[in-house]
């Protein structure tokens, strides 16, 4: 039947039969993995994969933290498909989870496409959440929350990178959904909360002035657990001459979170800036004491 | 006041006969009533050193995409839902919207913006107009902040003004606000200030109704150059404005 409607061809009547869209098979992926620390080594407590996500953990030189890698292994996600990740730190773990490439969003025949990440960070734990970017095909639909919950004394890094559109090919993301929001939840209140919506007419939005003024990637970085003061210092320092009108930066310190946004037309630019950012606040030991590398996850130079 | 003009209905002019109930959001949305409103600035005042606020057109432009895409969305859903918590006395899910109006901002001047409108609403609101149910939630959110919109909302709601006046009270009010901030920024005569508010009368309207259905859970801002503008603002040199 499906066969049938797929070659029934744009001119002829196959809305009689059942949408070959529907009968198409959607995945419902995802990834848990708990992390624990003792004697200043962190091991892998809890894991459980579900097509299509698969964590690989590439090995790390020796004393470094662990490294995990997500895997999307159907090649991206598309209407009506799911994944969620659930990471969780405890007992002085320190852990670092990226994914192995740029996360695909495409066209969809009208379904959202979900994507849930429930981060839990322990007390005394360090967890880095850095996936590389998610590209938005026109006509993707994506709704997608990150929730994170800080413990006393937990230390976290989580970022994202969106790229509008397949920006190499003159693409723009101008129709779909693009439902983000993110959660930060401290041990007595909530901290932060951010939801980015675009849906109907997402080219004027994007193109105005005060919503994205041209820009086609965006990316915003936070970071929980440091002294706030310092920490901010740090960024406002590093941001100081950086940035023109084709790439703005921007921190801030909002209930003891720093907040950091890039805006940018220009994709690897962004990209590039949001990197040196990361590998200077992972070098800042005089805030955070953690011994990581000055490097980013190999999959981000591939 | 009878419970007829409680209502959602668009249709402000007719609805809002209770004379006290507009004498109420007269009060409270005037510049005189002591919220600091005029110290902030959304972030314009950065929008105006960078360049991309310098005339009426480029402000108008500016206040509408705010309306649209940033505050206007976030605060509408926010004020409505607890404007619709005050009608039940849910005491519950207006601390569950303070706390979310507290956190719903995009850099520290824009949640001190609100905050600080919040807070001072409230308290001048609960000494001046007294209501102890305003009281009993000042209890419940204790030393927590509550965003502007929710404090707001809650106090129009306990009152039975109807919440679409309350909304196009509360734009008209931030709009004004906003031009009055730029005309002294850019700066920018008197006349051309109220042309600009007078073309913000469309995007007001519509934001308000707009905001009669939103659901807080499933609102959402594009407004990143909003944010960005806030921001950079922390480290602007020389300000007239608190944010």
């Amino acid at each position: 039947m499906s066969q049938m409607a797929i070659s029934a061809g744009p001119g002829r009547a196959a809305c009689d039969l059942p949408s070959p869209v529907a009968a198409l098979q959607r995945c419902d992926g995802g990834v848990e993995a708990g992390f624990s620390g003792a004697d200043g080594v962190t091991r892998l407590t809890h894991l459980f994969q579900r097509n299509p996500g698969r964590l690989l953990f590439p090995t790390v030189s020796p004393g470094l933290p662990p490294e995990a890698v997500l895997v999307t292994v159907a090649g991206g996600l598309t209407g009506g498909d799911r994944m969620s990740v659930r990471l969780e730190a405890k007992h002085a773990a320190v852990a670092c989870v990226t994914t192995q490439a740029a996360e695909k969003i495409y066209r969809s025949d009208g379904v959202d496409t979900s994507v849930l990440v429930d981060l839990r960070v322990g007390a005394g734990t360090a967890l880095e959440w850095m996936p590389q970017e998610t590209i938005l095909f026109d006509g993707a639909r994506l709704r997608r929350e990150t929730r994170i919950s800080l413990a006393p004394g937990a230390r976290l890094l989580a970022g994202e990178i969106t790229i509008y559109g397949r920006t190499a090919r003159g693409e723009r993301f101008g129709g779909g959904l693009l439902f983000d929001r993110w959660r930060v939840q401290g041990p007595d209140r909530l901290l932060w909360y951010d939801a980015t919506r675009l849906d109907g007419d997402i080219g004027a939005k994007m193109a105005h002035p005060a919503g994205y003024a041209g820009a086609r990637a965006s990316a915003t970085l936070l970071c929980g657990g440091l002294p706030g003061q310092p920490a901010l210092a740090l960024s406002r320092e590093w941001l100081a001459g950086r940035g023109d009108a084709s790439l703005r930066l921007g921190c801030s310190l909002v209930n003891g979170l720093l907040v950091l946004r890039w805006l940018s037309a220009d994709a690897a630019r962004l990209r590039a800036s949001f990197v040196e950012f990361w590998l200077q606040l992972r070098a800042a030991r005089h805030l955070h004491s953690l011994l990581l590398p000055d490097t980013p996850p190999r999959v981000w130079n591939c | 006041m009878t419970m007829t003009m409680i209502t959602d209905s668009t249709d402000i002019v007719t609805t809002i006969e209770d004379k006290a109930g507009l004498y109420r959001l007269l009060s409270w949305l005037s510049p005189a009533y002591p919220v600091g409103a005029f110290s902030y600035s959304h972030g314009i005042e950065y929008a105006v050193e960078a360049g991309l606020v310098r005339d009426r057109a480029t402000l108008t432009d500016w206040i509408a995409g705010i309306l649209r895409q940033g505050a206007g969305v976030s605060d509408g859903a926010l004020l409505a839902a607890a404007w619709r918590a005050a009608r039940t006395s849910d005491v519950v899910a207006l601390c569950d919207l303070s706390a979310l109006s507290a956190a719903w901002r995009g850099g520290s001047e824009l949640a001190l913006e609100s905050a600080g409108q919040g807070r001072a609403f409230l308290a001048i609101t609960r000494s001046a107009w007294p209501d102890p149910f305003l009281d009993e939630l000042a209890l419940a959110i204790g030393e927590a902040e509550i965003g502007y919109p929710v404090a707001f909302g809650l106090a129009a709601g306990r009152t039975g003004i109807p919440l679409h006046a309350t909304l196009v009270g509360y734009f008209q009010a931030f709009a004004a606000n906003l031009v009055s901030a730029a005309v002294r920024l850019i700066p920018l005569g008197q006349t051309d200030g109220q042309r600009c508010q007078r073309a913000l009368l469309a995007e007001v309207l519509a934001i308000a109704d707009q905001a009669l259905a939103a659901d807080p859970a499933e609102a959402g801002t594009a407004a990143p150059m909003v944010d960005w503008t806030s921001m950079r603002h922390e480290t602007q040199y020389t300000r007239l404005f608190r944010s």
